[in-house]
């Protein structure tokens, strides 16, 4: 196995929007190393978000090679992508918890699709909110939480299969700079844990936060590369 | 995911839409309810009919009714000499019934069917009657005022209202009286309560010696001639009865209890298939809402189910969990409705006609309503069926949806 957790080449994304095609990615090619922190910078419609869907396994390219831990994604059936989804942490802009389930069970309910026994779902759901600080709250709907405790429950719930590389979508995106701030945290903590992050933000502030941070624009990775280390 | 835990998530997600789920459910549990009450109750009165049939001396007994020509008392020898049947045939008796009054010694009256029969032939033919005496005896050269009565009639309806007993002097009048002439009776044996037993005794019976019915009913001629077979199987009852219609040319109906059990069972299958129809159609019309139902709770979830796929649910994993909510619709509404069904039927059989009864030859008949394995059966692959069938469709279509796209859907 190579060294790349991520390995696009010419990657290219068409939509249809209606009968008019949208590119979205017009050749990406980009390769993010096995325990890296890296930050995708980019306007809003350049694309960022698609290509994280891509890596995400949630979509299919158009065209190009993505290699997700050195398996063409492209090849992949539809029950190939969904079972490697299983072992990917995805942490979207909007939280995306499901709204009956307390926060405990948000967290339990990815492992119960992974399979995973009941007594030791429920041990490490615990686990999981502790480590992001809502130990106290972990009973409650995401009704009953503020956006920043909403994004940690999500943040547990992306940790819950041991992923070896975690996905967030504008990850404070929905919260305020000083709830920003602790997620952040939590995130390099996660990271230095050994987890391979990409984040993709339009904030360069936040970008900065990561160790390596490429920019998007209109569909393709600009030149400008900035290595924080 | 395991199935413990599918069945757990369609379980929560049935939970969070409780007036939903009762509306969706609703439909089912109406249907449900009708197949159930109405077939418990035609259950019921089918068992009750024919255990009322079985219940007497009837299994081995013809009958012989005219169709055109008069019956006498000379045919039963006749009967008992066709020659390629007679080893199947114990006896044959004339039997002479007439509509017709009786009155108590407090001059109570009541509307009966005043049967004369050979009390002689009957005790040597068809010894069983005697074991079935309450109280007294039915005499073997009967003096000429023997009155033989049924259990109702000694004890109106069972109801302990005594009207005759034993010893007791009976005034019989037949409808149309010979010169005004009354049978003065005296009651020599009260029968055990047998139901109706088809051509053996009654419990509403009176039954009097036959030579006395002809003397009164001004007649020589038979309403019918009962002939006890050896056995009561199949073949002998079709042979005997084919046998008896040939020698008199087709000019006699012979009719066999199991006959009459078995028209009575067709009669309440058919009458079942026409309910069972009725209630499909309501069953039909729960599905059609059901999957009403089911394409707006898809559509709501749209984003709830984007995020069960980015999770990793497999797209099979979606449908099943779709089709379990409604399979457990389906179940909790089959139960309900074989609750409310029952509960409909006891309140049919309650509220039918006298004492909870319907009527049969006089004799009142309780319905008691029949819960089956095979409708508790029936009830719940129904009422799943029903609510599987018509969620396919609609899980079908929120199974298939984009990741991305479902994500999307605000």
């Amino acid at each position: 196995m190579s060294k790349h957790v991520v390995q696009a080449e010419d990657l290219k994304k068409t939509y249809m929007l209606g009968k008019v095609p949208v590119e979205a990615l017009k050749g990406v090619n980009l390769s993010v190393e096995a325990g890296e922190f890296l930050s995708i910078l980019g306007p809003s419609g350049s694309g960022k978000s698609t290509l994280l869907n891509l890596i995400g396994a949630l979509d299919k390219p158009t065209s190009g090679t993505l290699l997700i831990e050195d398996v063409d994604v492209s090849k992949l059936s539809d029950n190939q992508l969904t079972d490697l989804r299983a072992k990917i942490g995805f942490v979207f802009q909007f939280f995306n918890l499901i709204p009956r389930l307390t926060a405990k069970d948000n967290v339990e309910l990815a492992m119960s699709i992974a399979n995973t026994g009941k007594k030791e779902r429920a041990k490490r759901a615990e686990q999981l909110l502790e480590t992001v600080g809502l130990k106290d709250r972990m009973n409650h709907k995401p009704a009953e939480l503020s956006g920043g405790q909403q994004q940690r429950v999500a943040i547990a719930r992306a940790l819950a299969n041991e992923p070896r590389f975690m996905l967030l979508d504008e990850p404070t995106g929905n919260i305020d700079s000083k709830t920003a701030q602790e997620i952040i945290g939590i995130i390099k903590r996660v990271n230095a844990d050994g987890v391979t992050v990409i984040m993709v933000t339009h904030d360069q502030r936040l970008a900065r936060e990561a160790f390596r941070t490429v920019e998007v624009f209109d569909g393709m990775i600009g030149k400008h590369e900035v290595d924080h280390n | 995911m395991k199935t413990r835990d599918i069945l757990g998530y369609a379980f929560g997600a049935i939970k969070m839409r409780k007036l939903r789920s009762a509306l969706t459910t609703a439909g089912i549990i109406i249907g449900i309810a009708a197949i159930v009450a109405l077939l418990s109750v035609t259950q019921g009165l089918e068992a009750t009919l024919v255990s009322t049939f079985q219940q007497g001396l009837s299994a081995n007994v013809l009958t012989v009714t005219g169709n055109n020509i008069p019956l006498y008392a000379n045919y039963t020898n006749q009967i008992m000499a066709i020659p390629s049947v007679s080893q199947y045939i114990t006896a044959a008796s004339p039997v002479i019934a007439q509509a017709g009054y009786i009155t108590n010694s407090s001059r109570s009256t009541l509307q009966v069917t005043i049967v004369g029969f050979n009390f002689t032939e009957v005790e040597e033919d068809y010894p069983a009657i005697f074991a079935y005496v309450e109280a007294g005896s039915i005499p073997l050269n009967p003096p000429d005022n023997a009155v033989v009565v049924g259990a109702k009639i000694s004890n109106l309806n069972l109801n302990g209202t005594i009207f005759v007993n034993v010893g007791d002097p009976l005034y019989v009048t037949t409808q149309v009286p010979i010169a005004n002439k009354t049978y003065i009776g005296n009651v020599t044996a009260v029968l055990k309560p047998v139901g109706f037993s088809y051509g053996g005794p009654s419990d509403t019976g009176v039954y009097i010696p036959i030579n006395q019915a002809e003397k009164y009913f001004g007649t020589d001629q038979l309403s019918q001639i009962i002939v006890i077979l050896k056995n009561s199987n199949n073949d002998t009852i079709t042979k005997v009865s084919n046998a008896i219609t040939n020698y008199f040319k087709g000019q006699v109906t012979v009719e066999s209890s199991a006959a009459i059990i078995s028209t009575i069972r067709s009669a309440i299958s058919s009458t079942d298939v026409v309910v069972v129809g009725i209630a499909a159609i309501s069953l039909l019309v729960a599905g059609v809402s059901i999957m009403n139902i089911m394409i707006v709770s898809t559509i709501e979830r749209t984003r709830e189910i984007g995020i069960l796929k980015a999770l990793g649910m497999k797209s099979r994993t979606v449908l099943t969990t779709f089709l379990c909510e409604s399979a457990i619709t389906g179940l909790i509404g089959a139960l309900a409705g074989l609750g409310l069904g029952l509960g409909i039927a006891n309140i049919i059989a309650l509220v039918s006609p006298r004492d909870n009864a319907i009527q049969i030859n006089g004799i009142g008949v309780k319905i008691t309503p029949v819960l089956t394995p095979e409708m508790v059966i029936l009830a719940l692959v129904f009422g799943m069926g029903v609510s599987i069938l018509f969620a396919v469709w609609p899980a079908r279509r929120a199974s298939k949806l984009e990741v991305v796209d479902a994500l999307r859907y605000e």
